[in-house]
């Protein structure tokens, strides 16, 4: 095809810059973080030292720096063209409104059926016994 | 770290790649950009009817067993295991990216079968996980565990966590089948003859994407 | 206004530019029935197939709205005929409200996807791109070829859907659950909403293979010159449209696979406390939500109607400055505002949801992100009116459309603004008001915009011209029905006729409006007798119009004109052109028209 378009082949001749060491690198960062986040997580879980909700958020940023580090290191995002790496980037923020928004709703919803539902409010105030798990194929809790 | 466009050169004027990409790979940027909503809008959901339930269950209590340790309960011991075993088999694929650009057949074969054995035991880890959860009752439209104020959960911790991690399982899937048939394409020396190893750097990509969603799936079932 | 010499008042121009032209054919193999015109990778003829695809259905899509006008208009005739064709759908003569659901239902479906997306983007990207950009070919034919061959198979399921035992999907085109959750619950919720369901997905799988081929032809395979603001406005409004479906189709997967699992494998995602009186049965379901399927849908559902309107948006651009003679007014802020409508798209989803329940101050948030769309959309229309502004109109049907579509536009636009407010949408929700806003807005514009570019675009497709008669004809019936069909229905809506009901004569507050019913009825029926002659126009100019003798019939300055009359796979034997200029030099320099083609003179300014 004599297209004035570039071909497949003048693609994959030009790469040099493979660098194993910064893919180690990555790779102890992300196992690091993990074990932290593991760490923090089951410390928790023993003493409850911090809210909850605050714990959250560190667990939130710790996930976002190992999605950077994934997608600028491995899936090599980071040594691509800037233009490149916009086009990626920008439609990714749309994210953001789509979770604020589904979550803002996801909790207006729950304050409305405390409010109106009452049958939900006991619910949620109600505590059940534990149930033996090994029973397999039935609907738990209280009837 | 990231290049930046050299002055004076007209990256956008037609002729050629904007981007100094061949297409397919652009093409394989886009999907993966288009399945991230596909699972955005799973783990979304997933956070919207957590944010309208009063309360949900624990994952340290629901995610502490480990095979062949009989009753003692580690939590989430095993799903750092997965997760390692998905980060190492991310690392093999970048190897394997790697020895293509250096157009090292025997190498770009080896890593590429590490890379699909981690992708067998990551979804053989997720089978022994599934079975054990369901052998304590918990299935679609199941779930035997309590919420962590003691009140009585709805289904929808079990429904999401079979959906997405099922979801994500099914990448798992078809990521160890495309990096098979390029295993095969490898041996039969296909990419020698093209005189390049692009196909294995967008399989990697679908790879790393893979990976890339765990890390969520990780973060939204087990810690958060 | 005598046709002949509107569109070839200037004569046959023979362009200079056929240096080109010598050589073989580039793309000279062999070609089999089935590999020209069945399993085909060449751009033009998916084109093709993606254009009578849809009008096929468009015809469907359009008699089941005759079929429902006609129970609207005469609730209380009946019509034994009916009975022939519908079976025990209408029985005794009269539809039954389980058809008359599943007609709106299907008939929303059918248009919105099949035809407004499938059909109109499908055709024009297809067309439009490797053409107007200056490739071979998209980057990816084969996916091309299965992206079409997707689209075949989600037809062959909807359609399939129509003919099974309880009927077609019937929950409305949104498909909300619970209704649509609980096959108990109504007739459509059976098994006609697995097939709407499986149908959709294949649907989303066609419309991501063709949406990241489009993106990437786009980026990558252009030209020599032909930078992105060199390219003609259609390539830009199909590039957005891409993006959008491309982002948005997903997240509709998304929410009917989880509608899928509530349907099958009992959980609760949109199911929470329900009781079916049909079975008189409390089902076990908690904790779900039945909102977040509709956050789910209309993450999709808004984009798309851009995905709709985009496309019609580039094609009128294109026509109208070719048609005007002038050059389009404010090249870059249209494309600015194409940008700006496309990432505002994303962000205001909720605004079909006001009544829900939605919190409202989340709610106000989304008034302030709808409204700001009217800022893009105004600056689309003020331009279009500015390239009109003291131009060299030739009155081609195409250029009639294209003007027909900003009028449309602006009339549907306007009730947009009102619908946005939520205090006024309270008053206004659900009723025949927001029906005549999006049938006007996106269904009757969108349409004027296909007809506008296939009246345009027809000569490069098969070289042949469309009968100008019954285009004229087609186009003043067409206009003037949508108005007389849709503007009544703002007044209905007004005085709180709601929508989707089959039979209002039994609220005496809503009698007033039935000799208002008829009247749209009749004169539905004798739009989509119209629609009917365009087909019959369509397939008699296919091998009886006249022929194109001159390469470049509309005097127009993109590519695809420097091709042959009847360009073979590959689009230009020899080179492809390079590009020197933008897409609209039009009157400049004392010359009508320059192509793209033509080199920069000496005391020239780059654009």
């Amino acid at each position: 095809m004599s297209s004035a378009s570039p071909t497949s082949a003048d693609f994959g001749k030009d790469k040099s810059s493979f660098d194993s060491k910064a893919v180690w690198r990555t790779f102890w960062i992300l196992l690091c973080i993990t074990v932290f986040e593991l760490i923090v997580a089951i410390v928790y879980y023993e003493t409850h030292f911090f809210p909850k909700h605050i714990l959250n958020g560190v667990f939130v940023i710790m996930t976002l720096a190992k999605a950077f580090f994934i997608i600028a290191e491995f899936m090599h995002l980071g040594h691509e063209i800037k233009n490149l790496i916009m086009t990626i980037a920008i439609p990714a923020c749309l994210f953001i409104w789509f979770l604020i928004a589904f979550i803002w709703d996801g909790s207006s919803f729950h304050d409305l059926r405390m409010r109106y539902d009452k049958y939900q409010y006991e619910q949620s105030k109600t505590k059940v016994k534990p149930v033996e798990h090994k029973e397999e194929g039935k609907k738990p809790g209280v009837e | 770290m990231a290049q930046t466009v050299p002055v004076g050169q007209k990256w956008w004027s037609g002729g050629r790649s904007p981007f100094n990409v061949e297409y397919g790979k652009l093409m394989m940027w886009y999907f993966l950009m288009s399945d991230a909503f596909t699972f955005g809008a799973f783990l979304i959901s997933y956070g919207t009817i957590r944010f309208s339930s009063s309360s949900w269950p624990n994952p340290n209590e629901v995610f502490k067993s480990f095979p062949f340790i009989g009753e003692m309960t580690v939590p989430l011991a095993f799903v750092s295991l997965m997760t390692f075993i998905l980060i190492m088999s991310s690392v093999t694929m970048v190897m394997a990216v790697g020895a293509g650009q250096a157009q090292d057949r025997k190498a770009v074969m080896k890593w590429m079968f590490l890379t699909i054995l981690g992708g067998l035991a990551f979804l053989g880890c997720q089978a022994w996980e599934w079975t054990h959860l369901h052998n304590e009752g918990a299935w679609w439209g199941r779930n035997p565990f309590m919420n962590i104020d003691g009140t009585q959960s709805s289904t929808n911790f079990t429904n999401f966590f079979f959906t997405i991690t099922g979801f994500h399982g099914f990448h798992v899937f078809s990521g160890v089948i495309i990096n098979t048939i390029m295993l095969i394409k490898t041996w039969r020396g296909d990419f020698q003859r093209t005189g390049h190893y692009l196909m294995i750097e967008k399989a990697g990509l679908y790879w790393h994407f893979v990976d890339l969603v765990w890390v969520f799936v990780f973060t939204c079932f087990y810690l958060l | 206004m005598s046709t002949d010499s509107t569109i070839h008042g200037t004569g046959e121009v023979i362009v200079s530019h056929d240096t080109h032209d010598a050589g073989p054919e580039v793309h000279h193999h062999k070609e089999t029935f089935i590999t020209k015109y069945v399993f085909s990778q060449d751009h033009k003829m998916i084109c093709k197939q993606f254009l009578i695809t849809g009008m096929i259905w468009a015809i469907l899509g359009g008699l089941m709205s005759v079929l429902f006008r006609l129970q609207l208009g005469y609730p209380d005739s009946t019509f034994p005929w009916l009975e022939d064709i519908l079976g025990k759908w209408a029985k005794g003569g009269k539809i039954q409200p389980e058809a008359y659901y599943a007609l709106i239902t299907m008939h929303g479906t059918v248009l919105v996807f099949f035809v407004l997306t499938g059909g109109l983007s499908g055709t024009f990207a297809n067309f439009l791109i490797p053409l107007q950009i200056g490739a071979r070919d998209m980057a990816s034919p084969f996916l091309n070829m299965l992206s079409y061959w997707f689209f075949w198979m989600a037809s062959v399921v909807m359609l399939t859907s129509l003919f099974i035992e309880t009927g077609p999907a019937s929950g409305g085109w949104t498909v909300y659950p619970p209704l649509s959750a609980l096959g108990d619950a109504n007739l459509g919720s059976k098994g006609g909403m697995d097939y709407w369901i499986t149908g959709m997905a294949l649907f989303v799988v066609s419309s991501l293979l063709g949406g990241l081929n489009y993106i990437t032809t786009i980026l990558n395979m252009r030209t020599k010159g032909m930078s992105m603001t060199r390219l003609p406005l259609t390539i830009w409004a199909i590039l957005f449209t891409a993006i959008l479906g491309v982002l948005s189709f997903p997240v509709l997967l998304s929410g009917l696979i989880l509608l899928l699992f509530d349907r099958h494998a009992g959980t609760s995602f949109y199911l929470s406390d329900i009781f079916i009186s049909a079975t008189q049965k409390a089902l076990p379901n908690e904790g779900g939500s039945p909102i977040l399927y509709q956050h789910l849908f209309w993450f999709l559902g808004h984009p798309e109607v851009y995905i709709i309107i985009l496309p019609a948006m580039g094609l009128v651009s294109e026509v109208m400055a070719i048609n005007s003679r002038k050059p389009i007014f404010g090249y870059m802020a249209m494309v600015g505002s194409l940008m700006a409508i496309t990432i505002l798209a994303f962000l205001v989803w909720a605004h079909h949801m006001f009544v829900t329940g939605l919190n409202p101050f989340l709610g106000s948030v989304f008034v302030l992100l709808t409204l700001l769309i009217a800022v893009p959309s105004a600056i689309k229309v003020f331009n279009w009116l500015t390239t009109l502004w003291r131009g060299n109109i030739r009155f081609t049907p195409a250029m009639l459309f294209a003007i027909g579509f900003v009028s449309m536009f602006i009339s549907g636009g306007l009730t947009g603004v009102f619908l946005g407010n939520s205090t006024l949408d309270i008053h206004l929700h659900d009723t025949m008001f927001i029906v005549a806003h999006f049938h006007i807005v996106m269904g009757v514009s969108a349409f004027l915009g296909m007809f506008c570019g296939v009246y345009h675009w027809f000569p490069k497709m098969y070289g042949r011209y469309m009968n100008n008669t019954m285009a004229y004809i087609h186009f003043w019936v067409t206009f003037a029905g949508a108005y007389l069909i849709f503007w009544p229905m703002h007044y209905e809506g007004l005085a709180g006729l709601p929508r989707r009901y089959m039979d209002y004569s039994g609220w005496s507050s809503f009698n007033q409006f039935g000799g208002l019913n008829r009247f749209i009825s009749t004169v539905s029926m004798v739009v989509f007798a119209v629609q009917l002659m365009f087909v019959f126009n369509f397939f008699y100019s296919i091998f009886k119009g006249r022929k194109v003798i001159s390469k470049n019939p509309w005097q127009a300055n993109t590519l695809e004109w420097t091709t042959p009359i009847r360009p073979g796979h590959g689009n230009w034997p020899g080179e492809i052109p390079e590009v020197h200029r933008w897409a609209y030099d039009y009157g400049k320099d004392g010359k009508e028209f320059i192509l793209q083609t033509e080199p920069l003179g000496a005391d020239e300014q780059h654009h």
